[in-house]
């Protein structure tokens, strides 16, 4: 399939890139590693005057330790993350979605974080070629007035599907959004605004520049899992990020975070809170988080993901069991 | 039997290497001077009329060459046979899928060819669709195709008396439905067509393709021009597996834009015109009901099959009957009657596929598997009683000659440990078996048999010409290694020209699994009577008798005497200054009954060998997912004869993949006769990183008494007992039947689920009572 056409630009430096963002706005789309974007753009459901490219931006590909928080370049790769070492041991559910992210081969090494975070919500009858969206009225994501995956839908409710997001929302991330004249930094989670015809925040001139993962006292453990028909290539059809923090076997602090259930990564505040005091090794109130946690993403969800809804419901407790055990530690 | 040079040795394939270096063409690579690019504008609409095409915007558009409707076609009408013509090449009057042609575009370049199809205005008058074969049948809305009555396209019927005789004297009678959703072959290499008219006027055209002979005749039917006009070249091809045996309406759409532009055109099909407009897997709903006495023998079966057919005919009658050929060839019975009905919907059209049949064959060994639970006895044994055996008939008529079903039975149980494991594994964790029967080719009338040409060159070495196609399967190397044994030369002195319908004659193609078979054989009968050219003046020179020769490595010898000998090159160049050519033909033609036809007499002899496979496996099901982790795979195929085991044992590894690993996650989903999951990230085909982690290969040679060599049809038997064995595997592990396919883990788990619950209900009971 072809590309639609447009003008690439290519910026020396932020400097450069965040002006070209201020003067072209909305025309421009950023393209990091163009795993998404760009198969987004050959089934035209964009068609940017302009790609800018971040190419030369070097200085934004890192992972540094700091005293209280870990930062990491906007354009790091999976393959970094997934190499890194104080990612494996302080933030293990970030490593383990880096890990299960498309193909090794292509995503891991193209593929950044940004990219990653900032993927847009997907849907069965709406991430096709312009020729399967022909001969039928556009649905609300394309512009039109109709959903195919839920009757009489009044809005859009594509699904949030990466990987990265729900990880570091369970682990706190803050995300540093630079444009021309100032930077603001802002919790992961507000930058989602489960809206699926526009899923964030970030402004067209805005560059997501940083992200950055607060030093969780006491001890503290994560872990992300998900669930795919297939060993790779596939995107998850549930998933869930959670992160434990306890002192001297009782949890002093839990965050469930569950993924492509919805149009954003779902903070699961109540399935969350339950489990506070709780001991390490209570199962019985693990798999009641759990199943809190099903409930409430069961809401969200539609069928626009493959496999069946009910499927998918059943597994995000599955899911959740798993990764809470994981981080507390319990072998299977 | 050992005294082959080549045959039955592991040779790494002759086109390996340039497959793996990237060196070989395929159809999309080709490049030719002042080629142009052409696009085919397809219906949107389910069903719908055409109401009005207007081309002139897009004729306008600077840089459009030509822009060809059904209106530029002479009408004529494809179909496999004369009474299934029902497809138009572009169509005039109606659409029938989402994905039909209603026009194609040359242009200079792609982005001006696809503005142009969007320029191009086409007019309809939406018609109620229908999806679904059994809503199809009992519609009242206006027939896909008119002279279709209740959308059905096919219907065989195959009865062998007594079958419900047979029913009363049963022992045990049990009837199951089973479904299946379609699949898709999704070959490496999307479908291609590159077309020019040379100065001759004639049409030069490269694709893949299942046989080239079985394209160029309707191309020249199309086109009203003689046969030797229409020259289908040879060209790499990225896997078939049943998806590239006809012609496909852009074959002739290219020619017709070449034919127009008077240039050459190449039409490349994204990943979704892959899916949709060529061909797919039908979706079934096949309904067992089977009959046995006390010992699990089957005295009667009646199986009813609705089959999914989409838009047009295709191979239907061929479609329709392959699935209860492989039943009746695997399993004796005594007497059995079939009603397979393909209908009409509006979906893409669906053709032949390797696991022809999904819920046919999986449906036959689950229900056996329930009948021997029902009777107390293993899997293994129902099996044995009821397996095909070397000498007897099949239901409709068949001679079987070789069939060694019973050892590939007892191998794979053997070498699986089938019998200490079965009922004693562990919650969760299973092992299946399944078997099959595959033929080794069809009818084909004046096409079922193939010749083939060698001739020596001065130097020694020689040039064989075959009509056989090499679809990916190592059929090239097949012939090579052939004539190499025969002629005494080694693979690299031979030549190969194949696949090309100008210097090659007419073959079945490579989709009956016939080409060693009826292909591979008229090479082996060619180099047998070069040789015997060769010996004859070696003879003279050698002054000894003809019959007294053998060839090795380029030298012909004396075989009692080896030290006598003389270099084939020089013998060659001995004849050529006496006079004599070095060349020869050798053809082969199976006997089949011409007679038999699928429709209207389905009984006599269907081919002259079949092939019998066993595959079992051994499964882990996640009891929370309902996911499945195959732990171990056996496959054991008879071969007749293994001409090569290093390429048998990649066709059964292929196999596992496509036919078993495939059952667990390869369908189609839908949305009003659109295909949600038309590219290769939706559509779950396995990847490496699923697949068992441990294959045992072995190959049974029963050493068939017509093929060459002994060998028949390899690896196609695996792919179908593949997919039964998953389902057995799976069905054991969770102690529940499925009866429907494929398996992904959302029905695992539900089945595991309903199953859990009737435990709990029947505890409970049992608890009350107490
Ligand atoms: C076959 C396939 C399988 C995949 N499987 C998965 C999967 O399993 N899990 C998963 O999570 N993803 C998956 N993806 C999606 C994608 O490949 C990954 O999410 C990848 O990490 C995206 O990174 P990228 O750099 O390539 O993104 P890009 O395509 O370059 O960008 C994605 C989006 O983010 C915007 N963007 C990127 N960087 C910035 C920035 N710094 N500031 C502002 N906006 C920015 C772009 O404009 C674009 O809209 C898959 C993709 C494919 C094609
Ligand atoms: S959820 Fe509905 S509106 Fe959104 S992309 Fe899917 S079909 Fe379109």
């Amino acid at each position: 399939m072809r590309l639609p056409r447009f003008e690439y630009l290519e910026p020396d430096d932020l400097t450069q890139a965040l002006d070209m963002l201020a003067s072209h706005k909305e025309d421009v789309k950023i393209i990091a590693g163009g795993t998404d974007l760009l198969v987004r753009m050959k089934n035209q459901l964009l068609t940017p005057a302009f790609v800018m490219s971040m190419k030369q931006l070097s200085g934004l590909s890192y992972i540094k330790n700091h005293d209280d928080t870990l930062t990491i370049g906007a354009k790091t790769t999976l393959a970094d993350i997934v190499d890194s070492d104080d990612i494996q041991e302080g933030y293990t559910a970030l490593a383990q979605a880096a890990e299960r992210v498309g193909a090794e081969t292509i995503q891991h090494h193209r593929g950044t974080i940004s990219g990653n975070i900032l993927q847009d919500t997907r849907c069965i009858h709406y991430n096709q070629s312009r020729f399967h969206r022909s001969g039928r009225q556009p649905c609300h994501k394309d512009g039109g007035k109709i959903c195919y995956a839920r009757d009489e839908g009044d809005r859009c409710y594509s699904t949030y599907q990466g990987d990265m997001a729900p990880a570091l929302i369970a682990l706190e991330a803050k995300v540093v959004l630079s444009k021309k004249d100032g930077k603001r930094t802002i919790n992961l989670s507000d930058l989602f605004t489960s809206d699926g015809f526009h899923p964030f925040s970030i402004e067209p001139d805005e560059l997501l520049t940083e992200i950055i993962l607060p030093k969780q006292k006491n001890n503290s453990k994560s872990a992300y899992q998900r669930l795919s028909y297939r060993s790779a290539i596939d995107y998850p059809i549930t998933s869930a990020g959670v992160m434990i923090n306890s002192k001297a076997e009782k949890i002093k602090k839990a965050r469930i975070v569950v993924g492509s259930m919805s149009r954003a990564p779902l903070f699961m505040v109540k399935a969350s809170e339950t489990l506070a005091e709780k001991s390490l090794t209570d199962i019985d109130a693990f798999k009641e988080a759990a199943g809190i946690a099903m409930d409430n993403a069961g809401t969200f969800a539609v069928h626009n993901a493959g496999s069946t809804l009910e499927y998918r419901c059943d597994m995000t407790f599955v899911m959740v069991l798993k990764a809470l055990e994981q981080a507390a530690g319990i072998e299977k | 039997m050992s005294d082959y040079n080549l045959i039955g040795k592991r040779m790494p394939r002759v086109d390996s290497r340039s497959k793996v270096t990237g060196k070989v063409r395929f159809t999309a690579d080709l490049n030719l001077p002042g080629m142009l690019v052409g696009k085919v504008k397809r219906s949107p609409y389910a069903h719908a009329r055409i109401v009005k095409i207007d081309t002139s915007k897009a004729k306008a558009l600077p840089g459009v060459k030509a822009v060809v409707t059904g209106e530029d076609t002479e009408g004529v009408k494809w179909g496999v046979f004369a009474y299934t013509r029902d497809q138009q090449f572009i169509q005039m009057e109606k659409v029938r899928y989402i994905g039909d042609e209603v026009a194609g575009v040359a242009a200079v370049d792609e982005e001006t060819a696809l503005k142009a199809l969007d320029l191009i205005e086409v007019e309809y008058e939406e018609l109620p669709a229908v999806f679904d074969p059994l809503e199809a049948m009992a519609s009242k809305g206006p027939l896909i195709h008119d002279d279709f009555p209740d959308n059905i396209n096919v219907h065989v019927n195959i009865d062998t008396g007594s079958v419900d005789e047979n029913f009363e004297k049963s022992h045990y009678i049990r009837e199951d439905t089973f479904v299946a959703a379609e699949e898709s072959y999704f070959q490496a290499e999307p479908y291609a067509v590159v077309a020019r008219f040379d100065e001759e006027d004639c049409l030069e055209v490269w694709m893949p393709n299942g046989g080239p002979h079985m394209k160029s005749k309707p191309l020249s039917n199309a086109f009203k021009i003689p046969l030797h006009k229409v020259k289908v070249k040879k060209i790499a091809i990225g896997g078939a597996f049943g998806g590239r045996s006809e012609i496909c309406p852009v074959d002739y759409i290219c020619a017709l834009l070449a034919k127009r532009t008077k240039a050459p055109v190449k039409i490349q099909f994204t990943r979704e015109e892959n899916t949709i407009a060529t061909r797919q897997g039908h979706s079934m709903i096949v309904t067992h009901k089977t009959g046995v006495d006390k010992e699990g023998q089957v005295l009667a079966r009646e199986t009813t099959c609705y089959m999914d057919g989409g838009a047009y005919s295709s191979t239907g009658p061929i479609a329709t009957s392959v699935p209860f050929l492989s039943m009746e060839q695997a399993y004796r019975m005594g007497s059995v009657r079939y009603n397979g009905y393909r209908i009409y919907t509006n979906k893409p059209i669906r053709g032949m596929i390797r696991v022809h049949g999904r819920a046919f064959a999986c449906g036959v060994d689950t229900q056996l598997d329930m009948i021997a639970d029902h009777l107390s006895i293993d899997p293994v044994e129902i099996r044995l009683k009821n397996s095909r055996q070397p000498g007897e008939y099949t239901s409709t008529k068949s001679q079987v000659s070789s069939c060694a079903m019973d050892e590939t039975i007892l191998k794979a149980v053997e070498k699986s440990k089938f019998k200490e494991k079965w009922g004693k594994l562990p919650a969760y964790h299973g092992i299946g078996i399944g078997t099959n029967s595959v033929q080794t080719g069809f009818p084909m009338g004046i096409r079922g048999g193939s010749q083939a040409f060698i001739k020596f060159n001065e130097d020694g070495e020689a040039t064989v010409m075959s009509g056989v196609v090499d679809n990916g399967q190592g059929n090239d190397n097949m012939l090579v290694q052939i004539a190499a044994e025969e002629l005494g030369l080694l693979p690299e002195d031979i030549h190969l020209v194949s696949a090309d319908t100008e210097t090659t004659s007419s073959d079945p193609g490579s989709y009956s699994q016939v080409s060693t078979f009826v292909g591979g054989q008229a090479v082996q009968v060619a180099a047998k009577n070069c040789k015997k050219r060769l010996f004859d003046v070696a003879a003279k020179i050698l002054k000894v008798e003809p019959d007294t020769l053998a060839a090795k490595n380029r030298m012909i010898y004396v075989k009692d005497d080896p030290e006598k000998s003389i270099p084939i090159k020089k013998v060659v160049r001995i004849a050529l200054l006496n006079f004599t050519s070095v060349n020869a033909q050798g053809g082969y033609w199976p006997k089949v009954d011409m007679k038999r036809e699928w429709v209207s007499n389905p009984f006599g002899q269907m081919c002259e060998a079949f092939s019998f496979g066993t595959t079992i496996i051994e499964v882990k099901v996640d009891p929370d997912t309902g996911q499945v982790e195959v732990l171990e795979a056996t496959a054991v195929q008879d071969v007749g004869k293994a001409l090569n085991p290093l390429v048998l044992e990649g066709q059964f590894e292929g196999s596992i993949a496509m036919g078993g690993q495939a059952n667990l996650t390869e369908y189609h989903d839908w949305k009003d006769g659109r295909v949600l999951n038309p590219t290769m990230l939706e559509y779950k085909l396995p990847l490496a990183c699923d697949m068992p982690p441990k294959i045992n290969n072995i190959i049974v040679e029963s050493v068939d008494p017509k093929g060459p060599y002994g060998a028949k049809e390899a690896g196609m038997s695996i792919a179908m007992s593949a997919a039964q064995a998953y389902a057995a595997a799976v069905s054991n592990a969770i102690g529940v039947y499925l009866d429907s396919y494929p398996l992904t883990p959302d029905k695992i788990l539900a089945a595991i689920k309903k199953k859990q619950e009737e435990e709990a209900k029947q505890g409970a009971k049992k608890a009350r009572v107490n």
